[in-house]
Order: C-alpha cells, then sequence, then structure tokens
C-alpha cells in the first residue's frame, strides 16, 4: 500500500486539478448567490440571503418547482414498477421476441433529446392535446423508463429462481414467494432505479422545453430567467438544488456509487 | 402453457405502452415531415419539399457540419481529461476514488441547466476567469469566451467529463494487475507497459465514453444556447428555433429526423472504428 501511495504522484495530482476544475463553477455560482447587490460577482460584494428570501415572491419559480417534484416523483415510481414487471417477464420466463422486447424498452435512451421533444410537440399539437401535465407526465414515463429497466433489470438477474422454486415447495404460493423471497433481495435495486429515474426527470430540460403551453419546469424556468433577467435569484434556486444534491450524495454515497453503472 | 403465455403477456403491457406511446410519437413526426407546410392535420399530403429544402442549402448543411466539427474535438479534449481524472482514480487508494467519485456524480445529479449557468458565471465578461488573468497581467483586455464558439467548447468539455470518467474507469478496474506485472518483469519501460498493456485494455471503456459524450455533445442545447447566446447555435437549437419561434413544425420535424439519422450514422461508425482498434485485443 506505501509503495502505492508515491506511485504515480504526477498523475494522481493532474487528476486532482482537474476534479477541482469542476468543482470551481459551483462554488462561484453559491458565491455569486450570496451577493448583496445585484451584481452577479465573484467573490460577492457584501453577504446576504436576500436573493433566498426573494425566492418566496416568485410564484412562477414556487409553481415550477412544484410541478417538477410531481413529475419526477410519479414517473419515478410508474417507471419503477413498470420495469418491475417487465423485468419479471425477462428473466423469469423464455419466451420468442425476448431480445426484441429488451431492445425496444431501451430505445428511447438512443434517439436523442431533442427529437423526442420534436415528436411530442408535433403529435400531441396535431391531436389538439395542449396540456403540459398530461404531456409532460406521458414524456417523463418514456424518458426515464430504459434507466429503471437497466437497473431492475440487473437486481432481478442477481436473485436465482431457486430460491422462490423451494419457498414454494415449502408450500408457498408464487405470488407470495415472490413477494417475501424476491422483493427484498431486489429493494436496493428497485430503490437505485427510482433514484435515477427521479433524477432523470428532474433535470430534463431539453425535451420538456418543447411541451410547456400552460405550465412550465424548474429547469425551463431557470433557463428562461437566465436568459431573460438579470437578478441573482436564479442563482440561490439553483444553490439550493445543487446543496440538496451535495447533501443526498453525502449520506448516500457508497450506495449510488455501487449502482451507478449495475447492468450499464 | 396457456396460461404463461397470458402471464407474459401481461407482465409487458405496462412497458409495450409506455414504449408504443414513445413509437407513435416518432413514427407521426416522421409522417408529419413529409407533409407540405402549413398542414395541421398529421397524414395529410405528401411531399419531399422539407428535405429537398434542407439538403439542399449550405446554410443548412452548416448547423450539421457546424455541430459535428466542435463536438468531434470537444469529445477528444473530454477523452483526454476524462482520461486523467479515471487515471489517477484507478491509481489511488479507495478513500480518494470514493471523493473523486462524489464530486463527480454530484455533477450528474445536478440538472445541466444548473451546471451551464454555473459555467456562464465563470466565463463572462467579469468572470473569475478574465478577472484572474487580468490581475496577474497575463492579459491587457477581458477576453471574449461568453457567446463564442470557444465558450460553448468549454461547456460542452466541462458537462460531458463525468461521462466519460465511469465506463473507462469501469474498464481499467477490469484489467488485471498481474498484466502489468509480467510486462515489467519483461524489462518494459513504464511508458511502454502504459501505451501498449494498460491503455489498448481500457479502449472499451474510451470507447463507451466517446460514443455517449460525441452523441451528447452533437445534440446538446442548453449548452450552445445559454454560453452561445445565439452566435454559436448547434443543430438542437435551430430545430427548437424552427419550431418555437417560426412555428414551422414541419420543417422542424424534418430537421429532426435528419438529425436522428445523422447520429444514427455516428454511433455506427465510432462503432466499427472501436471494433477495428480492439480487434487485435481480443483475438
Amino acid at each position: 500500500m506505501s509503495v502505492r501511495k508515491t506511485q504515480h504522484l504526477g498523475m494522481r495530482a493532474i487528476g486532482g486539478a482537474l476534479i477541482l476544475v469542476l468543482v470551481v463553477p459551483i462554488v462561484v455560482l453559491i458565491g455569486v448567490s450570496l451577493n448583496s447587490g445585484v451584481e452577479q460577482v465573484f467573490p460577492p460584494r457584501g453577504l446576504s440571503l436576500r436573493w433566498y428570501e426573494n425566492l418566496a415572491n416568485r410564484s412562477g419559480f414556487v409553481e415550477a418547482a412544484r410541478l417538477t417534484l410531481m413529475l419526477a416523483v410519479g414517473s419515478a415510481l410508474v417507471s419503477v414498477l413498470v420495469s418491475l414487471c417487465a423485468s419479471v417477464a425477462l428473466t423469469r420466463f423464455r419466451f420468442v421476441g425476448h431480445d426484441v422486447v429488451l431492445t425496444l424498452l431501451l430505445s428511447p435512451l438512443i434517439v436523442p433529446q431533442v427529437v423526442v421533444g420534436m415528436g411530442f410537440l408535433v403529435t400531441l399539437a396535431g391531436l389538439g392535446i395542449f396540456n403540459s401535465f398530461i404531456s409532460l407526465a406521458l414524456l417523463h414515463c418514456v424518458i426515464t423508463l430504459p434507466f429503471t429497466v437497466r437497473v431492475v433489470l440487473s437486481a432481478m438477474s442477481g436473485v436465482p429462481n431457486s430460491l422462490e422454486q423451494a419457498a414454494q415447495s415449502l408450500g408457498a404460493t408464487p405470488l407470495r414467494a415472490f413477494f417475501q423471497i424476491t422483493i427484498p433481495q431486489i429493494a436496493p435495486g428497485l430503490a437505485a432505479g427510482g433514484i435515477f429515474a427521479f433524477v432523470t426527470s428532474f433535470e430534463n430540460f431539453t425535451a420538456s422545453q418543447f411541451l410547456v403551453w400552460d405550465r412550465t419546469t424548474l429547469p425551463v424556468a431557470i433557463y428562461t430567467s437566465v436568459q431573460t433577467e438579470n437578478d441573482p435569484t436564479a442563482t440561490a434556486l439553483s444553490s439550493l438544488i445543487v446543496l440538496a444534491v451535495v447533501l443526498f450524495i453525502a449520506i448516500f454515497n457508497r450506495f449510488v456509487a455501487k449502482h451507478m453503472f449495475s447492468g450499464g | 402453457m396457456h396460461n404463461k403465455k397470458l402471464l407474459v403477456a401481461a407482465l409487458l403491457l405496462p412497458g409495450a405502452a409506455i414504449i408504443a406511446v414513445f413509437i407513435a410519437m416518432m413514427a407521426s413526426m416522421v409522417r408529419y415531415s413529409f407533409s407540405p407546410g402549413g398542414v395541421s392535420v398529421i397524414g395529410e399530403g405528401f411531399t419531399f419539399d422539407n428535405y429537398w429544402k434542407f439538403l439542399s442549402s449550405w446554410f443548412y448543411w452548416s448547423y450539421l457540419f457546424g455541430s459535428l466539427r466542435i463536438s468531434l474535438y470537444c469529445t477528444f479534449i473530454s477523452a483526454v481529461i476524462g482520461y486523467s481524472i479515471a487515471y489517477a482514480m484507478y491509481r489511488s487508494g479507495p478513500r480518494t476514488q470514493l471523493i473523486f467519485g462524489a464530486i463527480l456524480i454530484i455533477q450528474l445529479f445536478t440538472a445541466y441547466v444548473i451546471r451551464t449557468y454555473a459555467i456562464m458565471l465563470l466565463i463572462g465578461k467579469n468572470g473569475i476567469i478574465n478577472k484572474t488573468l487580468l490581475g496577474l497581467n497575463i492579459i491587457q483586455q477581458p477576453m471574449r469566451l461568453l457567446f463564442t464558439e470557444t465558450g460553448v467548447a468549454i461547456g460542452l468539455v466541462m458537462v460531458s467529463i463525468p461521462f466519460m470518467v465511469f465506463p473507462i474507469l469501469a474498464s481499467l478496474k477490469n484489467i488485471s494487475p498481474n498484466v502489468e506485472m509480467a510486462s515489467a518483469s519483461l524489462g518494459a519501460t513504464p511508458m511502454r507497459i502504459f501505451w501498449t498493456v494498460t491503455f489498448s485494455l481500457s479502449l472499451p471503456g474510451v470507447a463507451a465514453g466517446v460514443v455517449i459524450v460525441y452523441l451528447f455533445e452533437l445534440t446538446s442545447y442548453i449548452v450552445p444556447g445559454l454560453l452561445g447566446g445565439g452566435y454559436a447555435d448547434m443543430i438542437a437549437n435551430f430545430i427548437y428555433n424552427k419550431a418555437m419561434r417560426s412555428f414551422d413544425y414541419t420543417f422542424a420535424s424534418a430537421a429532426a429526423v435528419i438529425t436522428l439519422v445523422l447520429s444514427g450514422i455516428v454511433v455506427l461508425s465510432l462503432n466499427k472504428l472501436f471494433d477495428r482498434l480492439t480487434r487485435h485485443e481480443r483475438a
């Protein structure tokens, strides 16, 4: 171990410096949000939390946050449940077209977001559906599904069917065996899938921006605010989101890192 | 037997419903791209005009070529930086790996809009890059980075680095340490070991990272939108502006279909290229 510590020091220093470069923008963002004036400068001139307080006056942001959270939680739940059903079929049964089904379930991943958004826009507009909630709910289920399928399927593949069969031979019904034996074992996979779906939905911008007819999502509201106004309130909102992510990763880092690329 | 088929069908039904929605949306967009301009009912009329208009004009091609060019060199820079970070992580202890990993996952979990906004504050006229360089007397006047292609390139690279690091790190970790020790014991210099053994064996990870990042950068909207400010639009900005500012849905649909085909070609050619590069490893 001590040999390893002195080896490759130069390379490790370069890597560390590059990682730090990635952190700088985030630090600047939080610094700017603490400015006491309207100027967006770093280091901040005079510290204050007035832009955070100002968030309460921005009903647009509050409204957008509510819709974004609703979409993220809803699409994560739907995608995890749908992936669970599909994964049971894919791992427990042999059937014709197995690989085709898997490819189709993952297919939204390979289509660029701007093309997905365009497809939803022209189709829904053609049908006369200009309801942002319904449109975004459909869109977010589509874009989160591949992520949950990958994670849940890989969790299911790790649980041998023999355990369920053993439970059944001891008299459990197939349904009871599934819920008491398999579900507890894949629970971490389900949670990880839900987290990735939540994040994917929460941060989606490029496809969602085509569908914000009567309501808007948080990323779209932030983008519009950055483009059209010169007011650090958007930095305060962005800093809050960053802090929430940092807090979450500080607690669940090991768990997230472990599941990050399972099945990927 | 009959029961089993029914059960499989029932289990696949919810997923099939969601994918059916997706495919229907894509199919109707493709159909709509063949409609004459001004038609609002999908399925009415048939013409190649939208494609002809796009493909016969150098002005429209320039969006495709511009996007291909900028994402080509940005992917290369991202690969070099991403590889350096992954290699440093691979050569560090578990604690450092966990901390570096946490920083990268925080990046991935923070919305692109927010990360791009943060980069905007960094490279602006009064951003800290200009302030530092002015303060150190390296430059006399603030550099124009924001609203130029350079600014967009900086943003694209910074935003896509996490996508590059994780696949490369995964393939580095797959290399057995014995291989390196064997080549060292046969007298290879550290430099030679790195290029002929370590780097070659990590190529599949590089390939995966390059494909993901190239596709992501080629069709990115937020970075050129915020950091280019209309002066460095890429193909995704073009499609959005045609649809949402000019309301030319049929033409925008054709541009989207062309973009989809282009990204398909890019992925297939990259896969073929890396297949050739790594063939001798697997043989």
